[in-house]
């Protein structure tokens, strides 16, 4: 299941594919359903964000996609694997080599410098960092004179810029960021954002975005919104605006 | 503010359960100690009083409780007898005259004992099957003795009487000798009165029992009759006899005591490192919970009770499991003992309230006292940390006091060792060694925080370059908190430290031992009597030299005797045969009549050196000045103290017989050829026994082993306590990372890898530990060694230092089993999610 040829993911209209997705916490009365029946696609290479109010199973959506949760039901493939019903051994090598992750706190490893963060991914997966990529990377994430600090010795910005870097270093086929920008000030959170909109429109990258801020979803190409577990609706080419009218008429 | 740490202590007492089982054990063991010692003074107290009670008044020689070794004359015995109130007195014999077994020689080490059985009501024998001997020509014999010679009731036996003569007795019983050490190690032939004397050669008794005949009550009638006997005899009621064997008694329990109790403070000081830690890294945990109390209104006071109150409820708890564990560990020591048929006495375990307070208080202390610090830094908590989102964690500095302490106890502590070792040996010199070895043990302590890191990274070569990512991760994270890590693995440095210190004092002894035996006296078999005290006859030694098996055959002979300004007897000898006296100073070319050589030690005492007089008072010859030409080495010469030649010494003592015989093998004859030879030419003789250099060498070296086999068991637990901490720590220290897990298995870490990566960093952690007690032990044993002898060898036993190591690692390994499989386990969304 090993896919490094990039022409063959690239030419996959669609990098994550989810189908009749269920998921549910607990049993009978007490059952509570996260997702009911959840059929979507993210197109490859392009940056899509998921949206929702709280509790409308955003997190829970992203989890099972990234093969971090099992489902009740339905189907998830991340090109053309297939990872629901796969074993915690697969999933995890299926991780290592197809997707990244940026969460939106505790990011990084507190024993290691910003590089060694940067590229453990790939030793984790034994494999050798592509020089040229690794210079574009720090050079668009702007950390090159950062790369020996630990993380303690970095701000908050800087700390998920490392974090993005890390996850464009193993060039995954999908990378998940769950509220990347939800513990940074305005100005951060801005440049994270824009990084992460260069990875796809430079690097061909393909990311899924979990947030709840308009002015983060606007980033993206695409936005889904979710409302009590189901996909309700969805924005091309979103602005701020717009986004904020949709979640509006959603709680309305 | 009693409920919240009540209800905080619920929720972390899986927690608290490896902290609580150190204390457990480190109780358990002490209670048990003293659950075995106690039962073991009651069971003599029992034994005691019970024979009390046949006596109402005994007679000893003055001085016979200090262990003094006169007699009573035989007109003791009538003086008794016509005091008024006696009913009947009975003097006992006590000596020894040797049995000889069914091959032909003298059994055991030492000849047997030989004691008189009293008739009618004083008899305190107790016969276990047959009967007393009632007439001339019958004996009964210990059961143990029976036992292992093969003898039964109905048997003739043949005993040398104290002229070394055969005499033969029919066992007409068998005997228990109960609690008489003595008696049960050389093993005991009863005679009738006449027949104990007789054999035994002793002119008086060692005891007189005296049964009252009712008119007068025991006080009275040992008033009587120490009146009636005057000075130079101890008269008791059979009630203080009782107390004066039983406490005599007492002080070879209260060694046992004393001994295993160091074992146990040493585990209760690992456990003590151990809570310290553990305590530490909670209050760490849980600096938010503290700040939000502080926040909503407790005192610094109240925080530092809690944490207090906490511990003390741990230590009660533990505690009282440890006394538990105790009965168990006594009751199972007991059971033990008994099951080897040790002659001691045993009966049901017994708690006494001693015990219960002594392992009740200990625990609390140690408990409480090691929480002291960790609740102190608990009270530093701001308020305001309650509102910081992430606990930042504190990096560690070298502080400029920690450095000039531990310097400091590192330079006095090496100061006194090196001190030590120039000192003379001895037990001072031990001594001092000792407390140097806990001065620089402090200085380790406190340095502990600055050593890890580099530690780390030396143990950490291997297995950073082994386990990849895991591997590496693993190395940095045993040096992420030093001062965490340092505490952990000093606690297994303890026992790791005192573990080799004692195989390093085994292999060093048996090194030094066995190069005496090497190079000072190279023969291959001895002959010598009983006990090494008495003589062999000539005619052995003249009936060797003509075997052609044999190469060389040396006699020694020595008698004591006084000399001319020096206190007491001297061992003052001859040999006779090729042997080569190695001398230390002066030279042996002048060696005849009216000259002496003598050892170092002895002449050190009497104080003379190389061409001094020494005034020698012999049998035969009155008193002569002799003057020393040479000195030897006293500590590795089978000479006597006092050397003189063969010719010479005949002069002044007679036709003395060997001592001993010892006897080379010639080139190309097998050892059991040469044995042969050498037991034929000693078979006439029952008293003359054969050795060989090798089995004194075998039982030598079965001792050594014997006893580093129980040092090390003992200080096991002191291992185990210490184990049960880097569990502890380890556990901790991963729920702390429960993110940092789910990252990594985020990020496409296996669960077999997490696995892996907490395993290595126990095992740098044990390796670090072990590493540091390695050394020390190293240091500190060839420093002891230093303290022993003039001329110690020093041999590192390699193989057992390295599996100490190796141990140390695989033990790490073990205590990280179940942490890292709850690490593993943990569900990554679940964990991500918790704050």
């Amino acid at each position: 299941m090993t896919v490094t040829d990039t022409g063959v993911r690239r030419r996959a209209p669609h990098a994550v594919v989810a189908r009749g997705l269920t998921k549910v916490y607990g049993q009978g009365d007490a059952a509570v359903h996260a997702l009911r029946g959840v059929d979507v696609s993210f197109a490859t290479e392009a940056f899509t964000a998921i949206m929702g109010p709280s509790g409308s199973g955003k997190s829970t959506l992203m989890h099972c996609l990234a093969g971090l949760d099992t489902v009740t039901g339905g189907t998830v493939h991340i090109g053309d694997v297939e990872l629901t019903g796969l074993g915690d051994k697969q999933l995890t090598k299926l991780r290592r080599e197809r997707i990244g992750f940026i969460f939106q706190a505790f990011n990084l490893l507190p024993t290691l410098t910003a590089e060694q963060n940067i590229r453990l991914p790939l030793e984790i997966a034994g494999r050798q960092a592509d020089q040229a990529l690794f210079e574009k990377v720090i050079e668009t994430v702007g950390l090159r004179d950062r790369l020996k600090h630990r993380p303690t010795e970095l701000s908050g910005g800087q700390q998920q810029r490392v974090a993005v870097a890390r996850a464009l270093i193993s060039k995954p086929q999908v990378i998940f960021a769950d509220e990347p920008t939800g513990n940074l000030d305005s100005r951060s959170g801005a440049e994270v954002l824009s990084f992460l909109r260069a990875s796809v429109r430079e690097l061909g990258q393909t990311i899924v975005m979990v947030t709840h801020d308009p002015l983060a979803a606007s980033y993206a190409d695409r936005v889904v919104f979710l409302h009590d577990g189901s996909l309700v609706s969805e924005l091309y080419q979103p602005t701020p605006q717009s986004v904020l009218d949709t979640l509006l008429k959603l709680e309305g | 503010m009693l409920r919240t740490t009540l209800a905080g202590l619920r929720a972390h007492r899986l927690r608290l359960l490896l902290t609580a089982l150190a204390i457990t054990l480190g109780v358990g063991f002490i209670a048990g100690t003293f659950v075995l010692t106690d039962t073991i003074r009651a069971g003599f107290a029992r034994t005691f009083a019970a024979d009390a009670d046949r006596v109402d008044v005994a007679v000893l020689p003055a001085g016979a409780t200090q262990g003094g070794d006169d007699v009573l004359p035989a007109a003791t015995l009538e003086k008794v007898r016509a005091v008024a109130g006696v009913a009947d007195a009975q003097g006992l014999i006590r000596g020894s005259a040797a049995l000889i077994g069914s091959d032909g020689k003298v059994v055991g080490d030492l000849p047997t004992g030989a004691i008189s059985i009293a008739e009618g009501p004083l008899n305190r024998t107790r016969i276990t099957s047959g009967r007393a001997p009632a007439a001339a020509g019958e004996a009964v014999l210990d059961e143990n003795t029976a036992k292992t010679r093969k003898f039964a009731v109905g048997d003739t036996v043949t005993v040398l009487d104290h002229d070394q003569a055969q005499h033969r007795f029919t066992l007409v019983g068998l005997f228990d000798v109960g609690v008489d050490q003595e008696l049960g190690f050389t093993g005991a032939l009863g005679y009738t009165a006449e027949d104990a004397r007789r054999m035994t050669g002793v002119k008086g008794f060692a005891e007189i029992d005296v049964k009252a005949d009712g008119t007068t009550d025991p006080a009275r009638l040992k008033a009587a009759v120490a009146a009636a006997l005057g000075v130079g005899v101890e008269v008791m009621t059979g009630q203080e006899l009782a107390d004066v064997l039983a406490s005599a008694n007492g002080v070879s329990t209260d060694f046992i005591t004393a001994g295993l109790l160091l074992f146990g403070l040493v585990a209760m000081l690992v456990a003590a490192l151990v809570i310290y830690n553990t305590f530490t890294i909670l209050v760490a945990q849980r600096t938010r919970e503290m700040a939000l109390l502080r926040c909503i209104g407790a005192t610094k006071g109240q925080v530092f009770g809690s944490i207090l109150l906490e511990s003390a409820v741990v230590g009660l708890l533990s505690s009282l499991l440890g006394l538990l564990a105790g009965l168990g560990l006594g009751a199972a020591a007991l059971a033990v003992l008994s099951g080897l048929e040790v002659d001691i006495p045993t009966g049901t375990a017994e708690l006494t309230p001693r015990t219960v307070i002594a392992g009740l208080a200990l625990g609390m202390v140690v408990t409480v006292g090691a929480a002291l610090l960790p609740a102190r830094s608990a009270t530093r908590v701001a308020p305001v940390a309650a509102l910081r989102t992430q606990v930042e964690e504190r990096g560690f500095r070298t502080g400029v006091l920690r450095s000039v302490v531990s310097g400091l106890f590192l330079a006095v502590g090496a100061g006194v060792i090196a001190y030590a070792v120039s000192m003379e040996p001895g037990e001072q010199a031990l001594f001092a060694v000792v407390g140097g070895g806990a001065v620089v043990f402090l200085g380790v302590l406190a340095l502990g925080p600055v050593l890890v890191r580099p530690l780390a990274a030396f143990t950490g070569w291997v297995p950073r370059r082994l386990f990849g990512v895991p591997g590496r991760l693993a190395v940095d994270n045993s040096r992420r908190n030093p001062s965490r890590s340092a505490t952990t693995t000093v606690a297994l440095t303890i026992g790791v430290t005192l573990m080799t210190m004692m195989s390093v004092l085994t292999a060093s002894t048996r090194a030094t031992a066995n190069a005496q035996l090497d190079e000072q006296f190279p023969v291959d078999y001895m002959v010598s009597a009983q006990a090494g005290e008495g003589t062999v006859p000539r005619s052995i030694a003249a009936d060797l030299r003509t075997r052609p098996e044999l190469s060389s055959v040396v006699q020694l002979r020595e008698v004591p005797a006084k000399v001319g300004g020096a206190r007491g007897e001297w061992p003052v000898g001859t040999f006779e045969g090729p042997f080569t006296v190695v001398t230390t100073s002066g030279s042996m070319s002048g060696f005849r009549a009216g000259t002496v050589v003598v050892g170092d030690t002895a002449a050190g005492k009497l104080g003379v050196k190389v061409g001094d007089q020494i005034r020698v008072v012999t049998e035969e010859a009155g008193t002569v000045p002799l003057t020393v030409i040479a000195l030897y080495d006293s500590g590795s010469s089978p000479l006597p103290d006092l050397t003189v030649p063969a010719a010479a010494f005949q002069e002044y003592f007679g036709a003395v017989d060997d001592s001993r015989v010892m006897v080379k093998r010639a080139e190309g004859v097998p050892a059991d050829r040469g044995r042969t030879v050498v037991e034929a030419a000693a078979q006439p003789y029952p008293t003359a026994l054969v050795s060989s250099a090798a089995e004194v060498r075998g039982e030598f070296d079965q001792a050594l082993d014997m006893m580093l086999m129980i040092v090390t068991g003992l200080l096991g637990l002191a291992i185990l306590i210490s184990l049960l901490g880097i569990a502890n720590t380890l556990s901790l220290s991963v729920h702390e990372r429960t993110r940092e897990s789910a990252l990594l298995r985020a990020l496409g870490l296996t669960r077999p890898q997490l696995r892996g990566m907490l395993t290595v960093e126990a095992l740098v952690l044990g390796l670090i530990g072990a590493l540091v007690g390695v050394v020390l032990g190293i240091v500190f044993g060839w420093a002891a060694v230093q303290t022993m002898a003039d001329s110690p060898r020093f041999d590192l036993p390699v193989a057992q230092v390295l599996a100490f190591v190796a141990l140390s690692g695989v033990a790490g390994v073990v205590a990280a089993l179940l942490p890292a499989r709850r690490a593993a386990r943990a569900s990554i969304v679940g964990a991500l999610a918790t704050s």
